[in-house]
């Protein structure tokens, strides 16, 4: 069954403040919005990994670390990434 | 006649159609409306047999035909309803697809005019005009086609796009005259890599490959016996390959849904045997080891004497893998032409690679990008003069999908099954031809279109009916 929006942004905001080592209070949601993204990997393949060519919808969602600047995560159905952390992309 | 009686039975004429229409509004008033399919299956199952029930079942429709869907959750008697207020009747429901509902207008009004009236309602999803035969169709000296009567054939836009959701009439694969010539063979092994396919599909079982009884079971030095009867998991070397995506169950249907079976969609081959190969898991994504290890077992059957002569492979990346490489380029020599998604990241592949599709050095890679139902590239569709070979229809492709469903996806993965269902139709009429014949003869057959100049080295959509030489 897919995660409803609420729970994957939990889920985002709690893998972020672990990634920073912050607490999650720190960390504020930018934004969710519907998107459609160019892969099954949410156009956030990871090293290695080959992806389904289907465009694939799902919710973009936005987080703000403070002075650490805005974070990207995509999901879809239970699929959750992280959109180049730091220059790479990780499945949560 | 003369003129006082020819005025005399104009009267009476016109007097009778006045009476017999307000009779008809007569009878809606009263809430009888004509009987629905299902309501004359309930009569004749309560009743005895009686000559107007005879006559009423035995009605073809008078009045324009169209397809609606309904959105999930309007019940059939909201449907009943909404088509009576309107004066039209429920002709038939679509049982394999949620919603939709053949509807007959019966108050005269032009097709057109009974889609634009439903298509405003907020409860349906989409209405069209059920598809009529072309008028050269069948006409001596026209072109021949042949048609499917596969229940959501109307929707197939790449197979016969007739201008259906606002697209050119005309700009699709030609497969109606194709058919004319070739409808696909069972002899033809596609092997499907991707995340395996849904073998249980109603219009996909008929068109599975099962290893034949004579044949041994696969046997990898490392893995041991596997019981290969429907095809390959690589993801596990252990269940059989089940998609538990839908990915692949979409992608096996374009190239081989049974066609002509009043059900579903038509494959591009109504009879074919699509060898399902699993590497893809359960969200979509897989490792090029177990891409490697699916085409080596291909390679494996192959030499066991399964005429597997395309994959078709709707997924890739941006990282190079020698290893891919050389596995693929066995596989050509070996016979097997492979057909790979060109990606859809908008980007030029000469420039920013996408592979397996950017092997295009292999004289067996063939890299597909996606068209839309205007026969423009599609604006998610990489291209690349000289990396990228060919376009196929990859927007808006209903195909089969997971539990029986069907599902209109998009990407440069619907792209590659169109055109590797064009190469198993070809293989159908000559399955000798080698894998240069057969790329050469998709190469020289395709419709060159201007939005494809400098963006395909062909410069051209798939074209099934010129590569069967039915045109």
């Amino acid at each position: 069954m897919a995660a409803n929006n609420d729970d994957i942004v939990k889920r985002a905001r709690a893998d972020l403040a672990k990634r920073l080592g912050v607490s999650e209070t720190e960390i504020s949601q930018e934004s969710v919005e519907d998107a459609s993204f160019p892969d099954t990997a949410l156009g956030a393949s990871t090293k290695g990994e080959m992806s389904g060519q289907m465009i694939t919808s799902g919710v973009r969602i936005r987080l703000q670390a403070g002075k650490k600047g805005g974070y990207e995560y995509r999901a879809s159905g239970d699929q959750l990434r992280l959109y180049k952390f730091k220059g790479s992309n990780y499945r949560i | 006649m003369n003129r006082q009686n020819f005025l005399g039975h104009l009267t009476l004429a016109l007097t009778l159609i006045m009476l017999a229409a307000v009779v008809g509004q007569l009878r809606r008033w009263k809430h009888e409306p004509l009987p629905t399919r299902r309501a004359r299956i309930e009569f004749s199952q309560k009743s005895a047999p009686r000559s107007d029930a005879i006559e009423t079942t035995e009605r073809k429709p008078q009045g324009a035909e169209i397809y609606v869907r309904f959105r999930p959750g309007t019940t059939p008697s909201e449907i009943e309803d909404i088509t009576f207020t309107r004066h039209d009747r429920v002709e038939d429901e679509v049982e394999a697809v949620d919603g939709l509902t053949l509807i007959e207008d019966q108050d005269g009004q032009d097709v057109n005019s009974v889609v634009s009236e439903y298509s405003k309602l907020p409860m349906i999803e989409y209405a069209e005009p059920v598809s009529t035969v072309q008028a050269d169709h069948g006409l001596p000296g026209g072109p021949k086609h042949k048609h499917a009567n596969d229940a959501m054939f109307g929707q197939q836009w790449s197979l016969e796009n007739t201008g259906q959701g606002g697209g050119l009439i005309g700009s699709d694969i030609g497969a109606l005259r194709a058919w004319s010539k070739t409808t696909g063979s069972s002899k033809i092994v596609v092997a499907v890599l991707d995340s395996g396919v849904d073998y249980t599909h109603l219009d996909l079982m008929n068109n599975i490959w099962v290893r034949p009884a004579d044949m041994p079971a696969y046997l990898d030095a490392e893995l041991g016996e596997y019981n290969d009867v429907h095809g390959f998991n690589a993801t596990d070397r252990w269940t059989d390959p089940m998609d538990d995506n839908g990915h692949g169950t979409h992608c096996a249907g374009i190239i081989g849904a049974e066609g002509n079976n009043q059900i579903g969609i038509a494959g591009i081959n109504w009879n074919v045997e699509i060898m399902p190969l699993k590497f893809l898991s359960s969200t979509g994504s897989g490792t090029t080891k177990d891409a490697i290890e699916a085409i080596n077992y291909v390679i494996n059957r192959k030499r066991a004497g399964v005429n597997v002569r395309i994959i078709s492979a709707s997924w890739g990346s941006r990282q190079k893998s020698r290893a891919l490489y050389d596995v693929i380029k066995k596989a050509g020599d070996e016979g097997i032409l492979f057909f790979a998604a060109a990606g859809n990241n908008s980007d030029d592949s000469d420039k920013r690679p996408h592979y397996p599709a950017g092997y295009s050095d292999l004289p067996n890679v063939i890299s597909v990008a996606a068209v839309d139902r205007n026969g423009q590239l599609a604006t998610f569709s990489n291209y690349g003069a000289k990396s990228v070979q060919i376009a196929a229809p990859g927007v808006d492709i209903w195909s089969t999908w997971l539990k029986g469903e069907y599902y209109s996806a998009s990407g440069t993965s619907m792209a590659t099954p169109e055109a590797a269902g064009v190469a198993a139709l070809v293989l159908s009429t000559d399955s000798n031809m080698s894998v240069k014949e057969l790329r050469e003869r998709l190469f020289k057959s395709v419709d060159k279109l201007p939005s494809l100049k400098g963006k395909v080295s062909t410069g051209g959509r798939i074209n099934a009916a010129r590569a069967v030489g039915a045109m």
